[in-house]
């Protein structure tokens, strides 16, 4: 399958105030290829340029060395910023700074707006993005009297509507409650499932990585490891070592295996777990 | 306290009012807080109050919103309406205590002023509680267009509006989360003088502006990411188009000003009034 979007061995400095000391990079050398229809997970602490690939990926910002290519576009060439943007959209971490206008429709007609889009098109665009998010009932109310869960998903409302093929999400869970957690995960994953939209999420929930198809850790600005969920979290030892964990259900089967109870080692997520505890009571 | 802060917020609704072209609502405004100041006779005061009453109970806001937006003037109603009373001598005097003579041209001045006041507040309140804050920016944008060929960017100046509306309760929410966060630290934000309390509000304000600037960063990045680029070429999901009832809605208000207009030449003014109380208490008297 083809590359949607890929890093091309980019480094980024954020530029420092005149006699300041240079800041370190913020990604260094990273090469990083995301397919069409992925669904992919970036784990990573604070500060190890995870965010910083988000705003690469879409022009927002142009890296300091190397390529991104979107589609076969270069992110460095300005005239290609617009049609690049339609292709590759960005959620941000709070919804609060990422809504523009007062009430849900009108917030998500803003980008189909700046399209240029004929009226009665916006309006399809928004109705559709509403219901992909489910919030088609809250087309009318006004923004700031949602809850966190709600105000994310229609964010995400917001970048649906321009039709985008891939989405970055920068941390989209990390200001909400577990349950507009769970809302807003649900709703990404829905989107590139029966939307196929290229979804690609950036997180420190190991739980939510787990759910990806493809997982990529950065640590000191650089990629650590890239594969499948079980794969990468092979590496606990490294893992540990760079201050992340392994997914809490992962964690679990591990002390249970200690423990001498036959449960298998590659457990990641919640519905495994359950069905192999539940198999296992029924061998008893 | 800070919550009941009700300006430039809108109350979704389905009314007559709500539907109402934007555009309309807004130069219906301008005319009615321009004839409200016309007004010198009680005929006229009575129709454009009659007229805002209609437009209250017909665009379904509650009344109790109403009351909410009146009593921030409140204190400036009663300085006015009390030194009216005080400085006004006109008309014959009704009550003399010591230096203070309080007439009936005061008391009709009084009457007058604080009507106006709170006719226009509750008037301008009711805009921007039927008309959705992009709708209205809108408006703007379209009415005030024409200025573009001195080269000011209507546009630019319509999103600021529309961006500063949208961030008020987000504000003042951050404004309660940050005046707890430094009462819980200790700080005593409500005893004191004015000035004592002005200062205490510096440590609720530098958070606040630090803050909004961050904000203002990545709400304009995100506005990046929805292919922003100004004005040009945007299209609009509403359409603002004139139907029969913006017609009748200007119909009425011309009809109230045709009022105000010849019941000013015909009727005499408030300060005659009294100069026929004047006459007719010294008749009887």
């Amino acid at each position: 399958m083809e590359n949607i979007v890929e890093f091309q061995n980019i480094s980024f400095r954020y530029s420092e105030d005149e006699g300041e000391e240079k800041l370190p990079l913020a990604v260094d050398g990273v090469s990083l290829g995301i397919k069409a229809g992925e669904c992919v997970a970036v784990l990573g602490h604070n500060g190890s340029g995870k965010s910083t690939l988000a705003k690469l990926s879409n022009s927002i910002l142009i890296p300091t060395e190397g390529k991104v290519m979107v589609k076969g576009m270069d992110t460095a060439d300005e005239n290609l910023s617009y049609d690049i943007r339609k292709t590759v959209g960005v959620v941000f971490q709070n919804p609060d700074n990422q809504i523009v206008a007062s009430i849900v429709e009108e917030d998500v007609a803003f980008g189909p707006e700046n399209l240029g889009l004929p009226r009665e098109e916006i309006r399809r665009r928004v109705d559709d993005a509403l219901k992909a998010v489910d919030m088609y009932e809250y087309r009318t109310h006004e923004s700031h009297k949602l809850s966190g869960g709600q105000k994310q998903r229609v964010a995400i409302a917001g970048i649906i509507a321009m039709r985008p093929e891939c989405i970055f999400f920068d941390e989209p869970t990390a200001m909400l409650d577990p349950k507009g957690r769970k809302e807003v995960m649900d709703t990404i994953f829905r989107l590139n499932r029966e939307y196929n939209i290229t979804v690609v999420y950036i997180t420190h929930f190991m739980d939510e990585a787990a759910l990806a198809d493809r997982v990529v850790v950065m640590d000191n600005a650089k990629i650590l490891l890239d594969g499948k969920p079980k794969e990468v979290f092979k590496n606990d030892s490294l893992l540990k070592k760079i201050g992340l964990d392994v997914p809490s259900c992962a964690y679990l089967a591990k002390e249970l295996r200690r423990e001498n109870i036959n449960i298998p080692e590659d457990i990641l997520t919640r519905e495994e777990f359950t069905q192999s505890v539940l198999k296992l009571l029924g061998e008893k | 306290m800070i919550k009941d802060i009700t300006i430039g917020q809108f109350f979704p609704g389905n009314s007559i009012i709500h539907r109402l072209d934007p555009r309309m609502k807004l130069v219906l405004t301008f005319i009615y807080i321009i004839a409200i100041f016309l007004c010198k006779n009680f005929l006229a005061m009575g129709t454009m109050l009659l007229f805002l009453i209609l437009t209250v109970l017909l665009s379904k806001i509650s009344l109790k919103l109403i009351a909410k937006s009146i009593k921030p003037v409140f204190i400036i109603v009663l300085i006015t309406s009390v030194l009216q009373i005080v400085y006004n001598n006109k008309g014959i005097t009704l009550l003399e205590l010591g230096r203070l003579h309080i007439t009936t041209g005061g008391i009709f001045t009084a009457v007058f002023t604080t009507v106006r006041i709170v006719a226009l507040v509750v008037a301008s309140s009711l805009l921007t509680y039927t008309t959705s804050p992009t709708l209205l920016t809108d408006a703007i944008e379209r009415l005030f267009s024409p200025l573009k060929i001195v080269k000011i960017n209507v546009h630019s100046i319509a999103m600021m509006m529309t961006i500063a509306l949208r961030f008020i309760p987000t504000l003042i929410d951050e404004v309660d989360k940050i005046m707890s966060a430094q009462k819980s630290r200790g700080a005593d934000l409500e005893s004191g003088n004015i000035i004592q309390r002005g200062k205490a509000l510096v440590p609720v304000f530098v958070p606040l502006f630090i803050n909004s600037f961050s904000r203002a960063y990545e709400l304009a990045f995100a506005m990046e990411c929805r292919c922003y680029k100004g004005g040009e070429g945007r299209t609009r999901l509403k359409e603002m188009k004139l139907a029969a009832r913006d017609y009748i809605a200007l119909f009425a208000i011309l009809a109230c000003c045709g009022v105000i207009i010849l019941s000013n030449r015909l009727i005499t003014a408030p300060e005659q009034y009294s100069n026929i109380l004047d006459s007719f208490l010294r008749f009887v008297l």
